[in-house]
């Protein structure tokens, strides 16, 4: 069993508290995803899982066992860095062996373990090589090797897909996911990128300031964000927020006067002139003719195009609403000319609507 | 019996727990305890010289030792006035020390200056060559070379001169002073001076104006350690000297020692002050002597 | 004429020259000297040539090897304890987070002592009648007797390569020090994870970071150890009836005392080889162990 358990942990540094009594049960052999903005403490969070940074308050628990004052060769984990880490005077057959050595296992076993993460990672070629002769991707790959060699009970990643450029980004964002399937043990990612979070994750934990704000799945996140810092982070483009007041049972009011009814998810949680934020992704504001094809009911606007992002299969398109800026997305699309004006269809049933000043989300 | 099974697994792991933690509050101990006892061992003997030097010389010598010190500048004051401490001109050396090692530093810098210029600007042929031949000549013992120096300034008649023992040290210290510029001057990229060129500068007034500036704490320090080699050196001047006329204060310790063992009050007031331009220089100059000597440190 | 030669070469000119006059030729004519039968006193002795005689009586001399011995024997112990004591005050000091600076500042301080001076601290201290030490260890009754620090054999040995060691500590201590500076933090947590006792890390990632700074204080002490020579003369003089006499104290005493000089040149240029194989060598293993680190040339 190899759950990990944190509770009500606290981390001061000095003055300054970067991580603010946050509890998180994470299930053996699940993909779960720190992930925030800078500063969140996130990584602080997996260091100290990892036992590189002392527990000022709280307890953290691996496998059921109490783990604070563990140093972390007791923890039975492994660990890949943001810059690999990777031992410079060592060769890559050398790095990967080397918590074996530590660990004094037999020469056979090294070399079957060592081979064996080789082959997965596809590091065969690359064996008797110095880190200094490597790119970055095979670096990246060799860090992962050195971890899976163990085979331990949690796999910590922290950030190890920023120094890679875009492209190697996304295949080794594969790599990893397979490399899950492969293994099935309980791993802990730590990413500032949504992306990432989104297409790893089987369970995501949004964490801001010290805080965790939501837990779930990578579709709950999408779907039922529970503030507006939520929703904003997760998707892309981010999910637009235009001001709204609401008015008697069942309408808003946008700041050009426009109205529409309340989104279903927030019926009868709302008081007339509570001022709102109404949230909708730029998936659900297309041109007509441009957008896939749903029921339900929607709103109508015609707006001006501001700046189209052809994307090949999509354009986004910058548009107004009620004097604020929001993205909206096209299907099918075709060259748009600055200040052309659109049809536009919004689908309410997908919107959100959020109170103005909990930022939080209105929903039953 | 699960439930019992888990009780007793918590409970050794708080063992476990806690054992780590007491051992680091242990280490922790013993790390400070460690450093200070280091730290006693470096600055005791030096302590205890400048104690002695305030104690009446009674009773640095008594027998069995009084340990309460008591206070007095005697030593001090025969020191200094009319013909020093039991007819030891300790003026003359001190002077003899200063006008050897201001002079020697200073031409040792230009040269070692211009030298160090030339090894981190220019490429020319033989260049590993003549900067290894440089570096080996530092490794002859002074005593070693003492011997032919001596007959050689017999010779030429200057021994026992100022002139002399400044003409060695600056060889002494030429060596050292371009390694330690050379090293400087690298770090400042070429793209500065080239700026000034372009800007109107010849070579020689680009690099009073660009490149010294920017190189002044390394030249300084530079300076600071060629000035205590001279200071401190004894080996040569021992043979190279002969009087009062331009004995050091390294040789004139010496004497002091062997004609006077017992005035030992005086002799650590002698020491005392040749401690104290050597610890103010110290501290000036530390940060720059460690990047000075790393070779570049380990970045190449 | 100045327009000729390129500029490099007038500027290293100077030191050139310099050096020159005051290293090489005198090198040179000892060199020579060292052939001859050459006495201070009676000077047209240098034109006599004698041929190797000088260096074959040094090797054949007792007096000649027991020096030696006692000098390589002193060299390797006093580099190796330095070494050893150098590296353990490098460490502690870089566990301290607050005044490091204050500590290196300090631990710098016996490196700048004249040797002369720290010859003459330790002969205060270890005075047989008021020395410290004794009197110290008297009155806490740990011994009874005065020890004789400076006249016994073996004790005058000790106390000689205990002033060179708290001389000479420093470098080590300091350039180690800047070592685990530089020395990056991600492998070694990395390490850490992998499952490494902090004796583990510091064998496998540590100490190979520090080899070159390492063989860099061992080579800058190699240039630097014949400032013994001081440290021997002002406590012991080379003796008592030469029970310390070092190469250089030896080497001094037959060319300023017996005047021989043609002999005392000889054994100088037996002390500089000596002093340039060390260097050589640790140098050697400087290059090595940056090469190992995957790191370019100088």
């Amino acid at each position: 069993m190899t759950e990990v358990v944190i509770k009500n942990v606290i981390k001061r540094y000095g003055e300054n508290q970067a991580v603010q009594g946050i509890n998180l049960e994470i299930k053996d052999g699940e993909f779960a995803v720190l992930v925030g903005p800078s500063g969140c403490g996130k990584s602080t969070t997996l260091r100290m899982i990892a036992g590189l940074e002392s527990v000022t308050e709280g307890d953290i628990s691996i496998g059921g066992r109490r783990v604070n004052d563990l140093p972390p060769r007791e923890r039975n984990i492994s660990m890949v860095f943001q810059n690999y880490a990777l031992y410079p005077h060592m060769t890559v057959r050398e790095n990967l062996g080397f918590s074996l050595k530590i660990a004094k296992l037999e020469e056979q076993k090294i070399a079957e373990a060592v081979n064996h993460a080789a082959e997965i990672l596809g590091l065969d070629e690359l064996m008797d090589r110095r880190p200094a002769e490597l790119s970055g991707g095979q670096r990246q790959r060799v860090a992962m090797g050195r971890a899976i060699v163990r085979e331990p009970d949690v796999f910590l990643f922290d950030e190890p897909l920023s120094n890679l450029d875009a492209k190697l980004r996304t295949q080794m964002r594969v790599e990893i996911k397979k490399l899950h399937q492969h293994v099935g043990n309980t791993i802990i990612y730590v990413t500032h990128d949504q992306v990432e979070a989104m297409t790893l994750a089987d369970r995501i934990v949004l964490m801001k300031d010290g805080y965790i704000v939501q837990v779930g799945t990578p579709l709950d996140l999408f779907n039922q964000p529970v503030n507006t810092f939520v929703a904003t982070f997760i998707g892309s483009p981010p999910m637009n927020l235009v001001n709204a007041v609401v008015q008697g049972e069942n309408a808003i009011v946008l700041e050009d006067g426009s109205h529409l009814p309340i989104p279903s998810s927030a019926k009868n949680r709302v008081e007339d002139g509570q001022k709102v934020l109404l949230g909708f992704r730029a998936d659900h504001l297309m041109p007509k003719g441009h957008a896939i094809s749903e029921e339900g009911p929607t709103g109508e606007f015609e707006l001006p195009i501001n700046l189209s992002e052809p994307l090949g299969a999509e354009s986004i398109l910058y548009t107004e609403i009620a004097g604020q800026e929001v993205q909206a997305k096209m299907l099918n699309p075709r060259p748009v000319v600055s200040g052309e004006v659109l049809k536009f269809e919004l689908q309410l049933d997908k919107c959100h609507l959020f109170d103005s000043e909990t930022t939080e989300a209105i929903r039953s | 019996m699960r439930h019992a099974l888990n009780l007793a697994w918590q409970v050794i792991n708080v063992d476990h727990n806690n054992s780590h933690r007491n051992r680091s509050y242990v280490l922790k101990g013993a790390y400070l305890f460690a450093l200070f006892v280091v730290m006693s061992i470096i600055c005791i003997p030096g302590l205890w010289i400048v104690l002695n030097s305030f104690r009446p010389a009674v009773e640095i010598m008594a027998k069995p030792p009084i340990w309460t010190p008591s206070f007095t500048l005697d030593h001090y004051r025969a020191l200094f006035g009319g013909a020093g401490e039991g007819g030891v001109p300790v003026l003359s050396y001190f002077r003899n020390s200063i006008i050897v090692s201001v002079v020697s530093t200073v031409i040792a810098v230009l040269i070692g200056m211009s030298g160090g210029y030339a090894f981190a600007r220019y490429r020319f042929k033989g260049k590993t060559g003549y900067f290894v031949g440089l570096m080996l000549f530092r490794a002859v013992p002074g005593v070693a070379l003492s011997l032919p120096l001596f007959i050689v300034l017999s010779r030429v008649g200057m021994i026992d001169t100022h002139i002399g023992l400044i003409f060695v040290y600056v060889a002494m210290n030429v060596p050292f002073t371009i390694w330690l510029t050379d090293g400087f001057f690298r770090q400042i990229p070429k793209e500065l001076h080239e700026a000034a060129e372009i800007d109107g500068c010849t070579r020689w007034q680009a690099f009073w104006q660009v490149e010294f500036p920017v190189a002044r704490s390394g030249v300084a320090s530079a300076a600071i350690f060629a000035f205590l080699t001279s200071w401190n050196e004894f080996a040569l001047a021992s043979q190279l000297t002969r009087s009062v006329d331009s004995k050091t204060m390294p040789v004139g310790l010496l004497d002091f020692t062997a004609e006077f063992t017992i005035n030992w009050g005086g002799m650590c007031a002698l020491a005392v002050l040749m401690i104290i331009p050597a610890l103010v220089l110290t501290f000036l100059v530390q940060k720059h002597l460690i990047a000075g000597l790393t070779f570049g440190g380990v970045k190449g | 004429m100045a327009n000729r030669l390129p500029s490099w070469l007038l500027l290293l000119l100077p030191a050139i020259l310099v050096i020159a006059a005051v290293v090489l030729i005198p090198l040179i004519f000892s060199l020579y000297s060292s052939f001859t039968a050459y006495k201070l006193t009676r000077p047209d002795t240098l034109w006599q040539w004698i041929g190797t005689l000088n260096y074959e009586k040094i090797l054949t001399d007792t007096k000649f090897w027991t020096a030696f011995a006692r000098t390589i024997f002193f060299i390797t112990i006093v580099l190796n304890l330095e070494l050893l004591l150098g590296l353990g005050i490098a460490l502690l000091v870089n566990k301290v987070t607050w005044g490091q600076r204050g500590l290196r500042t300090l631990l710098m301080f016996p490196m700048m002592f004249s040797p002369i001076l720290v010859g003459f601290q330790f002969k205060f201290m270890f005075n047989d009648n008021i020395g410290l030490v004794n009197n110290v260890l008297q009155s806490t009754g740990i011994s009874d007797a005065a020890l004789p620090w400076l006249v016994d054999a073996k004790l005058a040995m000790f106390s000689i390569m205990v002033a060179e060691i708290w001389m000479s500590t420093s470098v080590f201590a300091i350039l180690i020090l800047a070592g685990l500076f530089a020395i990056p933090r991600d492998p070694l947590e990395a390490a850490a994870v992998d499952g490494c006792t902090p004796f583990q890390s510091f064998k496998h990632i540590t100490l190979p970071f520090l080899m070159p700074f390492i063989w860099i204080a061992m080579t800058i002490r190699s240039l630097d150890v014949a400032r013994a020579y001081d440290i021997v003369q002002i406590m012991t003089g080379g003796g008592p009836a030469n029970r310390t006499e070092l190469l250089w104290t030896l080497m001094s005493r037959t060319g300023y005392v017996d005047a021989r000089m043609g002999l005392a040149n000889a054994m100088g240029y037996v002390s500089i080889f000596l002093s340039i194989i060390f260097t050589i060598y640790f140098f050697r293993k400087l290059s090595a162990s940056r090469a190992q680190l995957g790191m370019a040339g100088n």
